[in-house]
């Protein structure tokens, strides 16, 4: 209960359009997530799943309200700052798996490193010890169409936290795989998550949101609910205040 | 269990006898679940032998009235918010409850259909923690491990249905258009009642 807070959302809001047009896409979202906690969000199409993600990553910004990623404000550092925060703390996974072809596995997984200033050297280094964590030494040297669509993902999810990065967000990383397939991918997430990081996670998918610890349900923009494993435990500690 | 509460929930909404509980009952579940007369009188006794109905105060002239007393009401409301837990037998009671919900007055399916969602969810997670503990698909496993595993599955999928069932009750109810809110039953539709 204790774990570093790795992202914190208060009371987001935000707005697309004006006028008749405004369409309130969050309305006053209240999230907080933990290093070693993956936290799974559902909710019916059009309920502010994807423009929650986006909000939590920082490429798009509230209408009002605060995103903190790993303690720092996003509201109070300007563009370029915001940019080098998520090059650095956060790592996006898609249902497309984004993998840039003319790359191997390895290169994919130590671009962003690259990006960052990191010596090349050691940017391979981190990509290779990445790899293996997702299972994947053995294909470093393989570009995306030599890989199965579980593999590539396995890829994205390497990249989305090689070196610092602690922080995944990922959009329905399953939707293109089959169900076997998509477990797999969902127990490397996992595993990934509880070996130090911490995810947020958009599925429509119950069967692969029940790897998550909790599911916040949005309906509206508005967070209608929230399941998970330190509930029965919040619910003991009412109690025993209570008595 | 299941009509026991149903019944309260219907009787919470406003007095009625025996027969037209009896058609309400049917009719707002979709005539999925028929109940006899005799079922439905004696409920009503032991309902009042809990404490959870009574007379009601304004009568009928040929129908007795029944209405909850306020235990009852707590009950009913109680019902309402509690999600069937998964392990309980009988799982249509969720069916019936859910049925009525949509045609209930001051309750909204949505809240329903959420609570129960958070508890299959919460199922689903337990389910899964289990799943965590056998190899991966592809790593080595004993047969008994994967018969194991093809149990949790069995356990995953059907919970995922439901979750895809409460899904489209929620999407069917935001959609939908109602003519006729309400059934239409008297209890003088009836020419023999029990006095
Ligand atoms: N760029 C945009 N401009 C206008 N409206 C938008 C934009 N992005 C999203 N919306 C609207 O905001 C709401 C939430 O969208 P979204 O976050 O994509 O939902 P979800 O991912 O749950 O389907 C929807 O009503 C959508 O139409
Ligand atoms: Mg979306």
């Amino acid at each position: 209960m204790s774990d570093p807070v790795l992202l914190t959302l208060e009371g987001v809001r935000r707005v697309h359009g004006s006028g008749a047009r405004e369409v309130v896409a969050l309305d006053g979202v209240d999230l907080t997530v933990r290093l070693g906690e993956l936290v799974a969000v559902m909710g019916p199409s059009g309920s502010g799943k994807s423009t929650l993600l986006n909000v939590a990553g920082g490429l798009d910004t509230p209408t009002s309200g605060t995103v903190t990623i790993a303690g720092d404000v996003l509201s109070e550092m300007d563009a370029k700052g915001r940019a080098a925060l998520r090059r650095k703390r956060i790592g996006y996974v898609f249902q497309d798996f984004n993998l840039i072809p003319a790359l191997t596995a390895a290169e994919n997984v130590s671009l962003p490193r690259e990006l960052d200033g990191v010596p090349a050297r050691r940017a391979r280094t981190e990509a290779k010890a990445a790899l293996a964590e997702v299972g994947l030494e053995k294909q470093a040297r393989r570009f995306p169409d030599e890989l199965s669509g579980g593999q590539q993902q396995r890829v994205a999810i390497a990249r989305a936290l090689v070196g610092p990065r602690r922080l995944v967000l990922a959009d329905e990383p399953t939707g293109a795989l089959d169900s076997v397939t998509g477990e797999a991918v969902m127990r490397v997430l996992r595993a990934r998550v509880d070996a130090g990081a911490a995810g947020l996670l958009v599925t429509h998918e119950p069967r692969f949101a029940a790897w998550a610890d909790r599911t916040v349900f949005l309906r509206d923009g508005t967070v209608v609910d929230s399941t998970g494993t330190d509930e029965p435990e919040a619910l003991l500690a009412d109690s025993s205040t209570g008595t | 269990m299941s009509v026991k509460h149903g019944l309260l929930a219907l009787l919470a909404e406003e007095p009625m006898g025996v027969y037209r509980l009896r058609k309400e009952f049917e009719a707002r579940t979709g005539g999925s679940w028929p109940v006899n007369i005799g079922q439905v009188y004696s409920t009503m006794q032991r309902l009042e032998r809990d404490g959870l109905v009574a007379k009601a105060s304004q009568q009928d002239e040929d129908v007795e009235l029944y209405e909850p007393t306020e235990s009852g009401r707590a009950e009913a409301a109680a019902w309402w918010r509690t999600p069937v837990a998964r392990g309980e037998v009988g799982r249509d009671e969720l069916v019936i409850k859910l049925a009525l919900a949509v045609s209930a007055v001051g309750v909204d399916v949505r809240d329903i259909v959420q609570a129960q969602r958070s508890e299959t969810m919460r199922a689903m997670r337990d389910f899964t923690r289990l799943k965590s503990q056998v190899p991966a698909p592809g790593e080595p496993i004993s047969s008994p491990e994967l018969a194991w595993s093809l149990v949790l599955d069995h356990h995953t999928f059907t919970a995922e249905a439901e979750v895809r069932w409460l899904d489209h009750i929620e999407a069917s109810v935001a959609r939908a258009v109602l003519t006729q809110s309400r059934t239409e039953t008297t209890d003088r539709d009836e020419a023999e009642v029990p006095r």
